[in-house]
């Protein structure tokens, strides 16, 4: 447990100068992009004196060198700085969206891990089979098919041409956000407020997002749980416990798919980055108000410290993942040390 | 493995049917509208965009207003106005008795306050207020006048616009720009509209109700649900399913075509101000050479443009003033016409070109300013261009924030902008592009004394006949040195439910929602 802790502190520590570098990166290709934030702010009247101006009051007459030293004094102190355009804290808006987007990769995950863990299982227990062959091609299928185009798929199939299910936002237009809003987990506010309606409103809502996220993923976790479970499937244990007469799902289902299950978790956590990347393209084909959205906005605005903040957000969140994928890695098996 | 999906299929049937079966009725009559516009600064000190400045105008109210779908203004918070000899003061007689939603009385001194609040702060729209304000004095509790820099014939129009609206002075900060409500002190936007704001959530939701305090006739319809939509093409399918009960910018051109053949739905077809037109860089681009303007301007055909790229849903534009306002002429028909290749080739030899030495030049638009449609127009813009074998035109494109600062580099020899209007008057169409500031901030780089001195005339002359002079004069002049062509007016598509009525929107694009009513 000593050698835990230390193991967290160590990783903690090593995401500072992962952060550091990422943001280095970041600012620098945003400060050689063409268009800057003044130009985009003001209108066509703007005369040079008061686009002048507005640089100096952003600072975005210094040096590249000043601003970066300024930007980290800022975040040193816990501080993401205020947008260029629209004159407020850039955690504003990152507090607003940040649960639509966890809500949705949460979902995402789940799908991803259920459906792919399951098929996966499925598939190497009838290994060699025209079953086994259609999930494996379903594998390779979903993993080449590009997140956006899957998007837009289902929405035409389910929700356009079956109209079983909505297509965009995270809660029906006639349902008001402000009767049950509270945490900003749509989920768990409509529980909270004991609205049941709204609350399978805005699961019906998560349905095609979260499915689409998750397809496109399942694939990955297809492929590696079925390999998995093809090593364990031949260990001796699993001999053991056929011969014992254990039935045959209980065999694949608990004891085997239980062994397979520490790759697939490493694999969670390394594929959570693809998560949220593809968590922004989904949010823009579903209109789903989060954290892809606000960054993709900003960056046609470009709105730097936004842009920076919200690449800090997405940074840390996949590292705390990581993290705890590697807590539950330890957790569950002891065979590992730290 | 079987009893896996058959629980799925069951969860899935349920929840359908509960969906489908479970929609509860509305305690309150409320109007659900979509659009894909956003609401920027809830501050009218800053906000400079349609949207916002609509939902001002719906919780806010200026001094002047226009009546819904109408161009004539009328008195709003001011009982009555009056101006000097002179033109160039104008005072105010406030309403009296009025109160906003917080209760607290409405004063001349909340007008002055506000107008002084918006002159500190500087923000974007507020040179509608300091380029002609010079200061605002309070003669008593229900007058204020207002000094002006100079006469200026269309005064009332600018004090109809959102900068001028008052705000409580109990509530907005007064060195502060506010963009959402919980930066107000209470958290609430207290206006003096038909409609008050209860619940404000960024990119997802507006609701508005029904002001109990509002000196006018009350809505119609007690609540206003505005809900944000991504895109057009979600917005249209959430109509078709009954989610909102009226969409109003932006659709697409084939979802307008479809939606107006489909009986279940009341099309609102409307002239707007908003207009397109192609900009040339006149000081340093090869465009320096005014028979080259007006050879491509000749080139333009713009029913064939509104034919293939907008499925006939706009109207052709033969000036920069808009049909439909005072003093507009169509000289670009009279002189230059649509596709008039011989008189293109005429001018491009004049010019000293020839098929072996053709005119080259880079045409420019942005993909993420004026719709999807953009990339089709710039393509048959080329084709029309082309037909001449005295023209080879390259597009190039770059997203907005690049686009704007391209012009001012001026990096653009020809590109396509459009325009709305910031208040209603031929002036905000013409000095802002051919006027030697405007010009030079829209990267047109056009100036002219005698065309400055023309501008000076109109703005500070108060008589019609005068006005109507100048700006007849401009417009003929504008089709020989063609510092912009005009391409094409745009129609605004509203759609509501069948039992929706009283969609006025007049071509100030002012849409007041107390003239909606549910039809029984």
């Amino acid at each position: 447990m000593k050698n835990l802790l230390r193991y967290i502190i160590t990783r903690i520590f090593l995401t500072i100068p992962m952060l550091f570098f990422l943001l280095t990166l970041v600012f620098i290709i945003l400060r050689i992009m063409p268009g800057d934030p003044v130009s985009a702010m003001l209108g066509a009247h703007a005369p040079e004196s008061v686009i002048e101006q507005k640089k100096e009051e952003l600072g975005l007459n210094k040096p590249i060198g000043a601003q970066y030293i300024d930007y980290l004094n800022q975040l040193i102190h816990f501080d993401l700085g205020d947008s260029m355009i629209f004159k407020q804290k850039v955690i504003v808006p990152i507090k607003e969206k940040l649960p639509a987007t966890v809500e949705l990769t949460v979902f995402g995950m789940l799908f991803t891990l259920v459906f792919g863990v399951f098929l996966g299982a499925y598939a190497a227990s009838k290994r060699r089979t025209g079953r086994d062959f259609s999930i494996r091609l379903y594998a390779n299928v979903v993993y080449c098919i590009p997140v956006y185009w899957m998007g837009l798929m289902l929405q035409l199939v389910f929700g356009v041409w079956l109209g079983w299910l909505p297509i965009s936002g995270r809660v029906s237009p006639r349902i008001l956000v402000s009767t049950f809003e509270n945490t900003g987990f749509y989920t768990i506010d409509t529980l909270l407020s004991g609205d049941l309606h709204a609350f399978i409103d805005v699961m019906i809502h998560l349905i095609l997002p979260s499915v689409t996220l998750g397809i496109v993923l399942s694939g990955i976790f297809v492929r590696l749980t079925r390999a998995n479970m093809l090593d364990v499937l031949r260990s001796e244990y699993i001999l053991a416990a056929r011969a014992r007469g254990i039935p045959e799902r209980r065999v694949v289902y608990k004891h085997a798919l239980k062994n397979a299950f520490i790759p697939i978790l490493t694999m969670m956590g390394l594929q959570f980055a693809l998560l949220l990347a593809g968590a922004i393209l989904t949010e823009m084909t579903f209109s789903w108000p989060g954290m892809g959205r606000l960054l993709m906005e900003r960056i046609y605005l470009r709105d730097y410290p936004t842009i920076q903040g919200v690449i800090v957000v997405f940074a840390l969140f996949v590292s705390l993942v990581s993290l705890l994928v590697d807590i539950i890695y330890a957790i569950i098996d002891p065979r590992v040390k730290y | 493995m079987k009893r896996f999906f058959t629980l799925l299929l069951l969860l899935f049937v349920l929840i359908g049917f509960t969906y489908a079966t479970g929609t509860k009725e509305e305690a309150v009559q409320t109007l659900v509208y979509g659009t894909t516009e956003k609401v920027t600064d809830l501050d009218p000190a800053s906000a400079y965009d349609f949207h916002t400045w609509e939902i001002f105008q719906n919780i806010y109210q200026g001094l002047l207003s226009y009546p819904p779908g109408e161009t004539n203004i009328v008195p709003g918070l001011a009982e009555s106005y009056s101006a000097n000899a002179a033109s160039d003061q104008f005072t105010f007689k406030l309403r009296k008795g009025l109160k906003f939603t917080d209760g607290t009385p409405f004063k001349a001194q909340a007008v002055k306050w506000s107008i002084d609040r918006v002159m500190a702060l500087g923000g974007d729209p507020s040179w509608l207020v300091t380029d002609f304000v010079k200061s605002v004095d309070v003669l008593d509790d229900y007058t204020v006048r207002f000094n002006l820099k100079g006469p200026i014939a269309y005064f009332p129009a600018l004090a109809a616009t959102v900068p001028y609206f008052p705000v409580n002075p109990n509530v907005y900060p007064k060195d502060k720009i506010v963009r959402d409500p919980s930066e107000l002190k209470g958290g609430a936007l207290v206006g003096l509209g038909p409609y008050k704001v209860v619940s404000f959530k960024r990119d997802e939701e507006v609701v508005l109700e029904a002001n109990p305090d509002y000196y006018g006739a009350q809505p119609k319809i007690p609540r206003i649900v505005i809900r944000y939509f991504a895109d057009a093409t979600t917005m249209r399918l959430a109509l078709e399913k009954g989610e909102i009960d009226l969409a109003y910018k932006t659709l697409n051109p084939s979802d307008i075509a479809d939606l107006s053949k489909n009986p279940n739905f009341n099309t609102y077809k409307l002239s707007g101000p908003y207009i397109r037109y192609i900009c040339f860089e006149t000081s340093e681009s090869v465009f320096k050479d005014k028979r080259l303007r007006q050879a491509i301007g000749a080139l333009i055909n713009r029913p064939e443009i509104i034919e293939k790229v907008f499925l006939n849903q706009n109207e052709p534009l033969y000036s920069m003033v808009p049909k439909g306002m005072i003093y507009h002429t169509d000289d670009f028909k009279t002189t230059l016409g649509d596709g008039n290749v011989a008189l293109a080739n005429k001018l491009l030899k004049e010019a000293g070109y020839s098929e072996s030495n053709p005119l080259k030049f880079d045409l420019w638009y942005t993909p993420s300013h004026y719709g999807d449609t953009e990339v089709n127009m710039a393509e048959v813009m080329k084709a029309q261009f082309e037909k001449s074998p005295l023209v080879k035109v390259n597009i190039k494109s770059a997203e907005w924030a690049t686009y704007k600062e391209q012009w001012k580099a001026k990096q653009m020899p020809a590109y396509l902008l459009g325009w709305y209007p910031d208040y209603i008057d031929p002036d905000n169409y013409t000095a802002a592009f051919a006027g030697t500031t405007g010009s030079k901030g829209m990267g047109i780089n056009f100036s002219d004394p005698e065309w400055d001195a023309l501008f000076k005339k109109e703005q500070t002359n108060t008589d019609p006949k005068v006005r109507e002079e100048v700006f007849k004069k401009i417009q003929k002049m504008w089709t020989d040195e063609c510092p912009t062509v005009p391409i094409f007016q745009g129609n605004l598509y509203v759609f509501t439910k069948k039992n929706v009525k009283g969609v006025k929107i007049g071509p100030t694009l002012i849409f007041n929602y107390n003239s909606l009513y549910f039809e029984k």
